[in-house]
């Protein structure tokens, strides 16, 4: 399915065509995800935190 | 969105949340001395969970609203309808969206139970506490703050007067007695504090940590969502997209379609009839909040009321916000 993300009436988009085969997406590679979130600056937010104890991944009461 | 089977996005989800892991713990040594300076306050001041007591939040008809920052906040003009309203559940407030939020007339003066919370252990996030419409009406303001909060970022809440709650970010809890989640706890209990400190799931961004907080510490049934896009608009500008929010001006990615094709994707929400562009932080939060959305208790009832966005699915609610402000208020 070819998807068109420009907006006709965008001026942002004049200048970037974007199409997209989304049939042909992969996921990104661990390099290319970490290059990703270190050249957008968005070290910010936090980490997941993942636990066998899968209650506990939702939360303490009381810690 | 794209022809990944399951097993290629479990993957791909699991790779960015070690990544994400990954760039956070360079920071853990700041952590450390953070809550060193904090632990006097700590002592001092309050636990989210006292929060609870205060407002008597628990019933079948408790509502909150999370207020985010998304481009749909703008649009919808959510804000205005906020403040014109006459709403009285909680209101928890996204660091990053409260200056806006206050100059849209959304203050506490109106709206009793008002929250801002931030999760990020870094002083970045001081900007958005430095505004003098926070400090007109700081003394009315609950800040909710992780026990590893930036000391600076704290003191300038504390300076707009703010009460300050605190609560725990889980990270190495799974560690058992060796990690700092449970060594810090201890620290805490030591003072005042004897049954310690809500510690939540972050979800990996404060969106998704006001959600966690709504339920789990507050124990509010019904929880809306605006400002919560976790994507962008379809007209954003595309270098806004790929930089995720001009977070940093220095942005080295080329603006090819190339790059383009390979770091977005467009995808349809049929709740709203709408489109939406994520870049892969966005695809990783929003990924992310689905699934303990899904995992949530029963009687959790999460509302999308953003119009938008990339928050739809099991377990999600989907209603203009008109509609949620009629039907909460």
């Amino acid at each position: 399915m070819k998807s068109n993300f420009k907006k006709s009436t965008s001026e942002n988009y004049k200048e970037f065509e974007i199409k997209q085969d989304e049939t042909d997406t992969k996921p990104l590679t661990k390099d290319e995800f970490e290059n990703y979130i270190l050249d957008s600056g968005a070290k910010g937010s936090f980490m997941i935190y993942r636990s066998d104890k899968k209650d506990e991944e939702l939360g303490v009461d009381e810690l | 969105m794209n022809n990944l089977t399951n097993n290629e996005q479990t993957e791909s989800q699991a790779s960015a949340e070690n990544i994400f892991q990954k760039i956070h713990y360079e920071s853990y040594d700041d952590w450390i001395a953070n809550f060193a300076l904090n632990l006097s306050y700590i002592w001092k001041e309050n636990s989210a969970k006292e929060i609870k007591n205060i407002f008597n939040q628990k019933n079948d008809k408790s509502s909150a609203i999370i207020i985010g920052r998304g481009p749909s906040i703008k649009k919808h003009k959510h804000l205005e309808m906020l403040a014109e309203s006459n709403y009285d559940g909680s209101i928890l407030i996204c660091d990053g969206a409260l200056i806006n939020t206050l100059k849209a007339g959304v203050t506490p003066d109106k709206f009793k139970k008002f929250f801002v919370v931030s999760i990020e252990p870094y002083d970045r996030i001081t900007k958005f506490y430095d505004d003098p419409i926070v400090d007109k009406y700081g003394d009315k303001i609950h800040a909710i703050f992780p026990t590893i909060a930036s000391n600076s970022t704290v003191a300038r809440a504390r300076l707009a007067g703010m009460k300050i709650f605190w609560l725990h970010l889980l990270f190495d809890y799974n560690q058992g007695k060796k990690s700092f989640n449970y060594i810090s706890s201890l620290m805490v209990r030591a003072k005042n504090h004897l049954n310690g400190l809500p510690a939540i799931q972050t979800g990996a961004n404060v969106g998704t940590s006001c959600w966690f907080i709504a339920w789990k510490v507050f124990g509010i049934s019904n929880v809306g969502l605006i400002g919560i896009n976790h994507g962008w608009e379809e007209d954003d500008p595309i270098e806004k997209i790929l930089s995720h929010g001009f977070e940093n001006k220095s942005n080295s990615l080329d603006m090819t379609n190339q790059n383009i094709k390979k770091y977005t994707k467009k995808i349809f929400n049929s709740d709203f009839n709408s489109y939406c562009i994520l870049d892969p932080i966005f695809e990783f939060y929003s990924n992310s909040f689905k699934e303990f959305i899904k995992r949530s208790p029963d009687w959790v009832n999460t509302i999308n009321a953003t119009e938008g966005g990339s928050i739809f699915g099991d377990r999600i609610s989907s209603m203009k916000f008109s509609d949620f402000l009629e039907n909460y208020s």
